[in-house]
C-alpha cells in the first residue's frame, strides 16, 4: 500500500517535564518494516544520542550512525561549503534497509536536500524505507534537537545547544516534492506544523 | 675502595619506566607510538598511537588530546579524543562529548554524550533470553518491542545507561 495519508487521530502530543514529547507512529511502522527485512541494517544520520543507539542497536543486526548534524555544524563554523559533508556518507549502494533522516532536510538548502535524497535513494535497498521529520512553520524555535526514542515509541526532543544550524521550514508538499524518487508510504501530523513521513524505495 | 666504585659503576642504569599512577600507564601528549601495545593495567593515551591495543581486562582511555588509529581490545573503553578503528569491549564503551570516533564498536553497553561525533557501526552483544513461555519454548524478544529504561529528559547531554 503506497497511499499517502495524514493521520491526526493516532498522534499523541505531550509535554513531559517541559520537554516536547509525542508517540511516533511513523517510527513504530518504520521498525515493523525493518523487522521484516532479513538483514535489518539501519543508518541514523543523527544527532547521535545514547538512548537511540541503545534502542536501535538492540533491534537491528547492524546500526550505522553517521552524525551529519555535527558535520554540517563544523562546516558552517569553518565557513566551508556544506556539500563537503556528503563525502562522509561513503557507504556502498544498497547498503541499508532503513534510513532515519529525522529533521536533517530542514537544516539544508535545496541543492543539498536534493543531494541527500539522491544519496538515500542510492543507499537504500529496494523496498527499504526512509523516515523524515519536518518541523514546519510553527516549530517555534530554530534550535536543533535530538529525537530521543523512549518506551512505547515515545519521542522526546532534547535540545542540542552545541549545534548552530539554520532552519529552513518545509511544508507537506515540499517534502513530497523533495522525496520524489521515493514512494510516499505514510505521514503523520504530530502537532501543528510538525510532520513525520515514511517513504519507500521501489 | 676502588673495587667498590667499580662495582657501582658497572651496574647499568635502570630503564626509565612509563608513568604509572595507581596501576595506570599514561602515554603523554608528546609521545607517538606505532605498533602493538599489550598490557595488564589501565592505559590512558594522550599522545598518538597507531597499530593495535590489547588491554583485555582493563580500561583504555583515549584522552582529549589523544589521537589513536588502532584495533582495540579492552574491558572498558572511554573515548574523549580522536579514535579511528575498531573497538571490541567486553564491558562498556563510553564516548564523551569531545570525542571524534570513526569505526566499529562491539560492546555490551554504550554511553554517548550529546555532542560527540560518531561515524560508527555499532553491534551490541545481546544477553541470552532466559524467560520461558508456557509452551516451553524460550520467548523470542520481538525486535520492535520498546525497551524499558529510564529516559533523561533534561536539555543537557546525558551520561550513562
Amino acid at each position: 500500500m503506497t497511499a499517502f495519508t495524514a493521520d491526526r487521530k493516532n498522534t499523541d502530543l505531550n509535554h513531559d517535564s517541559g520537554a516536547v514529547a509525542y508517540t511516533s507512529n511513523a517510527l513504530k511502522l518504520f521498525m515493523e518494516h525493518l523487522d521484516q527485512r532479513p538483514e535489518r541494517k539501519l543508518l541514523d544520520v543523527g544527532p547521535a544520542c545514547q538512548e537511540n543507539i541503545r534502542f536501535f542497536a538492540s533491534r537491528v543486526k547492524k546500526l550505522y550512525v553517521c552524525d551529519m548534524f555535527i558535520r554540517l555544524d563544523r562546516c558552517i563554523r569553518k565557513g566551508s561549503p556544506a556539500d563537503q559533508i556528503w563525502e562522509k556518507i561513503d557507504y556502498p549502494p544498497q547498503s541499508f534497509d532503513g534510513i532515519l533522516l529525522w529533521e536533517l532536510a530542514d537544516r539544508l538548502d535545496d541543492p543539498d536536500v536534493k543531494r541527500l535524497v539522491t544519496l538515500c535513494h542510492t543507499l537504500l535497498r529496494p523496498g527499504g524505507m526512509a523516515m523524515v521529520v519536518v518541523l514546519g512553520d510553527q516549530s517555534g524555535s530554530s534550535a536543533a534537537n535530538a529525537f530521543v526514542v523512549g518506551q512505547n515509541f515515545r519521542v522526546y526532543l532534547r535540545l542540542q545547544p552545541h549545534l548552530h544550524l539554520p532552519l529552513r521550514s518545509r511544508q507537506n508538499r515540499d517534502v513530497l516534492s523533495m522525496m520524489a524518487p521515493f514512494i510516499p508510504a505514510k505521514s503523520f501530523i504530530c502537532r501543528p506544523g510538525f510532520m513525520e513521513f515514511l517513504f519507500r524505495r521501489e | 675502595m676502588l673495587k667498590k666504585n667499580r662495582k657501582a659503576t658497572a651496574e647499568p642504569p635502570a630503564p626509565p619506566k612509563p608513568v604509572s599512577v595507581d596501576s595506570k600507564t599514561v602515554i603523554g601528549d608528546q609521545i607517538s607510538i606505532e605498533g602493538a601495545i599489550r598490557g595488564k593495567e589501565d592505559l590512558l593515551i594522550e599522545g598518538s598511537v597507531k597499530g593495535s591495543i590489547e588491554v583485555k581486562a582493563h580500561h583504555l582511555t583515549v584522552g582529549v588530546k589523544g589521537q589513536v588509529e588502532a584495533e582495540i581490545l579492552a574491558a572498558n573503553v572511554t573515548v574523549s579524543g580522536k579514535l579511528a578503528g575498531n573497538v571490541n569491549a567486553t564491558g562498556r564503551v563510553e564516548i564523551t562529548r569531545e570525542a571524534d570516533f570513526n569505526g566499529e564498536i562491539k560492546t555490551r553497553s554504550i554511553s554517548v554524550e550529546d555532542g560527540a561525533y560518531l561515524k560508527a557501526v555499532i553491534e551490541m552483544d545481546r544477553e541470552p533470553l532466559k524467560s520461558v513461555s508456557p509452551s516451553g519454548k524460550p520467548e523470542e524478544k520481538k525486535s520492535s518491542d520498546p525497551i524499558k529504561e529510564p529516559l533523561i529528559l533534561a536539555g543537557k547531554g546525558s551520561k550513562g545507561i
